[in-house]
Formats: structure tokens, C-alpha cells, sequence
């Protein structure tokens, strides 16, 4: 046995997994298991119950909000994200991305509230639901809160939940009328994980760029918007040179972080040139008729 | 109210026959698999999710079997590498595994045959591209690649020319 001595448990409604979260320290909600499972294998947490709430209604489903947006629910697959045509319709770049994590086994289990409530640096989904400005739709005993998914990420391992809290659901809002999106990564090897991350959503009135996001990930141990390139880029031209222009400064004001993977003044660099790709391609996206669509398609 | 302990019952129906276990909470599927049911076919190359070799289609799913606990498949319908060949008639992935020499210590080709069947029932005719990344989560440590590709290739094609078809999904219209 690789695993401590845990109890299991299949609550039948949300509000009994709630009931269970609340009342007991030691509870952890289990949904696809893919960084849990090892976890508990290398005995770095300490859990007494699991709470499986991966055939949970509730948590199941991406449905269309009535603003053209999208409700995902919180045990949605990265396989399912792929597969979705609502989500491929309204954030083409969201599915991309969900269907280049990892390998199809992992897509296969793995959620997008196991992504973003891991709250892991490496993980592909936090730093793009930043720059689409979703919002993280929490629930308690006590009632639900949203929060925005700017504020949801606090630290290495740590988010805005509180004890006894649940993501039940992840809003996305539709893209604004002129906008795409962009994502790239540094990474050695197809689909693995990153040293440095940049997302990106620009809207644009005719040429110039009329808004921005840009959202860095694997520079600190939380996605982080560059605001101070944000505000260069707004107002300017949407060219390949005002872009890498704008771009030239992005995490000068940061202390990128350092590890085996690379060194501070390397991220900083590549922050740049993941940065500058990242608009461009929001750009292009912007441009064509695809919603969050890459540069070029595929 | 689900029922809360350390030991649960569980009954699933793997390669077709329905099996029941009372099992340890804490215990993985492939150990469940292995130890308790004796289907060692699947094998555990790292235990942490990383090789593929323990990988089994769940509710036609592919996923890995090290990185799910046996309580959470109860009522799931398991496929395992033992359920592929129809007696002594190998599958037709099986036998252009041998064909095409893509196997060499073989101690991946479990997991690497679950992730070839899983890809063809989702996409019959796979491009080179496809196919390498149908078998991203499977490392084979001889480094084989290229005849896999090969071996998983010509299985599809076989299957487009009328061969005999990847079988379906267990519980699945044929």
C-alpha cells in the first residue's frame, strides 16, 4: 500500500459533501485525482477523508450563460473541454489549451477545478482563465461567493478558497466584440510542463488596440497580469513593431523566480519573447473570425 | 448519504465479467487489478503516473490505473489488456504489434495496446502526429517509438482496407 489509512466517501448531493467538507478538518474533495492520488502517495498531506465529488451533478456540465459567455462546472475534463463546441464556439483557445495539457489519460480524469484549486505554477489553465477574466464561483455551508480569477490564486498551493469551501463552477465571460486571445509556453517537449508562460486577450478598434491583458505564469508562483505592458499596449498600434515594442519592458519591474528550470534573468527574458507571441497572436486572433483562436489555426 | 469508512464494496464488470470485492479505500485500481483480481497484464512501471504502463480504458476512458483508488470505480465497466484478444485470436493492434517487431522487453506494450485501442475508437485514420501524441502518456524505456507508430499505423489502415475493426467499446453498439 502506497497510500496512509484514509476513509472514502461518495456524498449523493453537493450539499452533503459540503456538510462533510464543513464539519471536518480533514476532509479533501477528490474529483479527477490526477496531483491528489500522488500526493497522498507520497504521504506529504495528511487527509482522513476523501470526499468524491466527481459524480456529482452540480459540479458536471458546461452550459451557455445568457450573455454568450460560458458556466463550466467545476469537475469538467480537460478532454471534455476539448470536446466541447460550446466552448470551441465561444473561447476557441480555452479547448486548445485543455487538449494540449499533459497526455490523454490525465485529460482523461484530470478537471479544471482540480487545475486552478491545486493552485500548482505549472498548471496550463490559471494563467489564461486570468487573461479571460473568469471568475471563480465558490460554495459553503454558509452560502456562494464569486471571485474574480485575478484574486482566486494567493500563493504555491494556495488559493482564495476558505475551510469548508468548494469551487462548484468556473464563469467565463464571452469575449468582447473585437477581441482574441493568445497562449504560449517555454517548454521542453511537446505538450509538457512550462518554465514560462504568457496569456494574452487584446481587443481591437480598427488598428489600434483598444484593450489588453496580459497575464504571466512560472514567473512567481501565482499568474500575474504586467500591467505596466497592458498600459503600453493600450492606445497603440496592433503591428508586429508597436506590439514588440510594448513588449520589449514586460517583468523588468519583476524578481522572476529561480530554480532548477532557470534562472531569474532568463525568465525575465523569455517572459518577453512568450509575451510578445502571446499578443501577436491575440492580435491575429482578434483579426480573424475565430473566437481565442491561435495565429494561423492549429 | 454515501457510506463513509476505510473499506468499501465494490462491484465492476472488467474484460465483460462482473466481479464484486470489498477493498481498502486507500488501495489503487491497478493493485485492485493485479492483487485482487490477478489480471496482471497491466503492469506498474513507476507509480506515479508518469509511464502508462498501468493504463485501462474505465467507462471507455482511457486513464491510468495507478492514479485512481478502487472505490472510485464502482459500477464502472473496466477494460484491461486481457480483454483484447478474442481467445487465442490476438486483436488486430496485437498482432501488428508483433508484425512490426514493437515490442522489446514489452513491458510497456500493455499500457502502449490500451492507448492504441483508445485512440482508434476515437479516431479510426490518425495521422503520425496524432498517433505519437495518442501515446504521450506512454513511455516505452527501449525507446521503440518508431515501430509502435508503425505497428498502431498499420493497424488503422488495415482496419480502413475492411480488416477486422478495432473492437468497440464494451457495452457499446457493434
Amino acid at each position: 500500500m502506497l497510500l496512509e489509512q484514509v476513509e472514502y466517501v461518495r456524498p449523493q448531493s453537493l450539499d452533503e459533501a459540503l456538510e462533510i467538507l464543513a464539519n471536518d478538518d480533514g476532509a479533501a474533495p477528490l474529483a479527477g485525482g490526477q496531483s491528489l492520488t500522488n500526493v497522498l502517495k507520497n504521504r506529504v498531506a495528511s487527509v482522513d477523508v476523501l470526499v468524491d465529488i466527481s459524480r456529482l451533478d452540480d459540479l458536471a456540465g458546461i452550459a451557455r450563460t445568457a450573455d454568450g459567455g460560458l458556466s463550466i462546472g467545476a469537475c469538467v475534463t480537460y478532454d471534455e473541454l476539448d470536446r466541447s463546441a460550446d466552448v470551441r464556439q465561444t473561447h476557441w483557445l480555452l479547448g486548445e489549451v485543455a487538449a494540449h495539457i499533459e497526455d490523454q489519460q490525465i485529460r482523461n480524469k484530470g478537471t479544471i477545478g482540480g487545475n486552478c484549486c491545486l493552485s500548482d505554477p505549472t498548471n496550463n489553465l490559471p494563467p489564461l482563465l486570468v487573461a479571460l477574466d473568469a471568475v471563480m464561483e465558490l460554495r459553503s455551508r454558509a452560502g456562494q461567493r464569486s471571485v474574480a480569477s485575478a484574486d482566486f490564486f494567493k500563493g504555491y498551493f494556495a488559493t482564495a478558497l476558505e475551510p469548508g469551501e468548494l469551487l462548484v463552477s468556473v464563469t467565463v465571460p464571452p469575449m468582447p466584440a473585437g477581441s482574441g486571445a493568445g497562449y504560449t509556453s517555454l517548454a521542453v517537449g511537446a505538450d509538457a510542463k512550462a518554465m514560462v508562460r504568457a496569456a494574452a486577450r487584446v481587443t481591437l478598434d480598427g488598428g489600434t488596440i483598444a484593450d489588453s491583458r496580459l497575464v504571466l505564469a512560472r514567473v512567481a508562483h501565482v499568474p500575474v497580469r504586467d500591467t505596466d505592458a497592458e498600459a503600453r499596449l493600450n492606445g497603440g498600434d496592433a503591428t508586429e513593431e508597436s506590439v514588440a515594442a510594448a513588449c520589449a519592458g514586460v517583468a523588468d519591474g519583476m524578481q522572476p523566480i529561480a530554480d532548477v528550470h532557470g534562472s531569474s534573468e532568463y525568465r525575465r527574458q523569455m517572459a518577453k519573447v512568450m509575451a510578445r507571441r502571446a499578443v501577436s497572436q491575440a492580435v491575429a486572433a482578434a483579426r480573424g473570425s475565430r473566437n481565442g483562436s491561435k495565429a494561423g489555426g492549429n | 448519504m454515501g457510506e463513509r469508512g476505510t473499506s468499501h464494496a465494490v462491484t465492476v464488470e472488467v474484460n465483460g465479467e462482473k466481479v464484486s470485492r470489498i477493498v481498502a479505500a486507500r488501495q489503487l485500481l491497478v493493485h485492485f487489478l493485479r492483487d485482487t483480481l490477478g489480471l496482471t497484464g497491466t503492469h506498474i512501471g513507476c507509480d506515479t503516473g508518469n509511464c502508462g504502463a498501468c493504463s485501462v480504458i474505465v467507462n471507455g476512458k482511457l486513464v491510468k490505473s495507478c492514479m485512481i483508488l478502487a472505490p472510485q470505480v464502482d459500477g464502472a465497466t473496466i477494460e484491461t489488456v486481457e480483454g483484447l484478444a478474442d481467445g487465442d485470436s490476438l486483436s488486430p493492434l496485437q498482432e501488428s504489434f508483433h508484425e512490426h517487431h514493437a515490442l522489446q522487453c514489452g513491458y510497456c506494450t500493455p499500457g502502449m495496446l490500451m492507448s492504441a485501442t483508445y485512440l482508434l475508437r476515437q479516431n479510426p485514420d490518425p495521422t503520425d502526429e496524432e498517433i505519437r501524441r495518442g501515446i504521450r502518456g506512454n513511455i516505452c524505456r527501449c525507446t521503440g517509438y518508431v515501430n509502435i507508430v508503425k505497428a498502431i499505423r498499420a493497424a488503422s489502415r488495415e482496419q480502413a482496407s475492411g480488416g477486422r475493426p478495432v473492437p468497440a467499446a464494451a457495452g457499446e453498439e457493434v
